[in-house]
């Protein structure tokens, strides 16, 4: 890894896009777990989970062209690139659209683990700059989390809209 | 047993997460930033400047008088916007004596521009006088500047081949004290300003202007060095007994000296 400050800001970036999503998995499908069923909001935010992961991808990839502008030229991307692997991983995210893929929340779920790892190490440092970065790490979490929540709404939101499209069609 | 790993999916997250947070308050205020200070940045440095004649040696350093002005303007009658126009002939010599006040038949400079010394960090050191020669006045319009303006600056025309330091025809300018600006990085200085203009005789005012150093530098070829002083004051020419109402009676004068160690 780059140890340079602006690969320090490109981790903090793929921090604030994907690694909220665990958690926001985890609380959906254990409220979907209780409900059993028996609310269709709750399971329509469990089956809405790797549509909104695939959105966040997107969304990752447009901040990232938005960032390049205008020099899209692969010297332009390889100096703004610092973690090529991670950029790469998480630009897969969008393949979760695919519905083959989208029922694999499973597999959302790993995928988006590999953000939470970076934060890790910070846990765990002691000494005051630790302090500082975790304290960074923290904040760009809590963004994560805010990010993944409103779009895991909005893809429900969505949902709605097309199925209350749907039935007015056929009612038609 | 999916339901069972969602939960404990879900309290390793919570626990990480608590985890991450509570370490990461601190209990402390964020100390902010100091505003960045309005004040004014001062530094001076140690440059000492003394005249002197002799061409090449460095260490003396010799007015510039085709890369100087002496620059005024005031608005046109009255109101206006301003009317500006410069001096063509002027030097740094002291005529405060009066016995070198006389027409001499030169071209160049009448006498030696050395009434001057400057120490940027002893300004009680640094000392000049100088003077215009009034008929030389230049508007840019031929016929206001050699005409209507000589009658009312009541002076005479030029003769030419002679440089008239006749006491009708100059205003002079000499310090008397040289001060730190506590505000900015210049120099506060306190001057005597005498000419005759309308009156029967020469009167002397003490006025207060402001001087910048511009520090010594080698000019882009890397021959010799430069620095340059720009002096500001206002004079009101009422005093002087230059009655007209084509201008107003406040006139700010900058005058640009440079000066190199050729």
């Amino acid at each position: 890894m780059n140890d340079s400050f602006i690969a320090y800001i490109q981790q903090l970036e793929l921090i604030a896009f994907f690694s909220g999503f665990p958690l926001v998995y985890a609380i959906v499908q254990v409220l979907a777990g209780s409900f059993q069923n028996k609310n269709s909001l709750v399971n329509r935010f469990a089956s809405s989970l790797t549509y909104a992961y695939a959105l966040i991808g997107l969304l990752f990839l447009g901040f990232q062209l938005k960032k390049l502008y205008p020099n899209y030229s692969i010297s332009g991307i390889n100096a703004h690139v610092q973690h090529p692997y991670l950029v790469i991983w998480a630009l897969t995210a969008m393949l979760f659209c695919i519905p083959m893929l989208a029922k694999r929340g499973r597999l959302a779920l790993f995928h988006s683990l590999i953000f939470l790892i970076p934060i890790i190490p910070d846990l765990f440092k002691g000494n005051a700059s630790g302090a500082n970065f975790l304290q960074n790490d923290m904040k760009v979490y809590g963004s994560s989390l805010i990010l993944n929540v409103t779009v895991i709404i909005v893809i429900v939101a969505i949902s709605y809209l097309l199925s209350f499209l749907k039935k007015q069609l056929r009612s038609d | 047993m999916k339901r069972l790993n969602n939960k404990l999916l879900l309290i390793i997250l919570l626990i990480i997460s608590g985890y991450g947070i509570i370490s990461s308050c601190t209990h402390k205020d964020q100390v902010l930033p100091a505003a960045v200070s309005t004040a004014v940045k001062i530094t001076r440095g140690n440059h000492v400047h003394l005249p002197g004649l002799t061409a090449g040696d460095s260490t003396q350093w010799k007015f510039d008088k085709v890369h100087s002005a002496v620059n005024w303007s005031t608005p046109f009658l009255e109101v206006g916007a301003n009317l500006t126009g410069k001096f063509n002939q002027f030097g740094v010599a002291d005529l405060s004596n009066n016995t070198k006040l006389q027409n001499y038949s030169v071209a160049g400079q009448p006498l030696p521009d050395t009434s001057w010394a400057f120490y940027e960090s002893q300004p009680e050191k640094s000392h000049f006088a100088g003077y215009v020669q009034i008929n030389t006045i230049n508007t840019g319009e031929p016929g206001r500047d050699g005409g209507c303006l000589v009658t009312t600056l009541a002076t005479t025309k030029i003769v030419p081949g002679t440089q008239n330091l006749t006491v009708t025809n100059i205003a002079q300018i000499k310090t008397t004290s040289v001060t730190f600006d506590p505000a900015a990085n210049d120099y506060i200085v306190v001057f005597n300003f005498t000419w005759q203009g309308g009156l029967a005789s020469p009167i002397t005012q003490s006025i207060t202007g402001k001087l910048t150093y511009v520090p010594k530098a080698l000019v882009p070829s890397g021959a010799y060095s430069d620095f340059g002083l720009r002096f500001e004051f206002q004079i009101n020419k009422a005093d002087y007994g230059i009655i007209s109402t084509e201008t107003a009676d406040k006139i700010d004068i900058v005058i640009n000296a440079n000066f190199n160690n050729k």
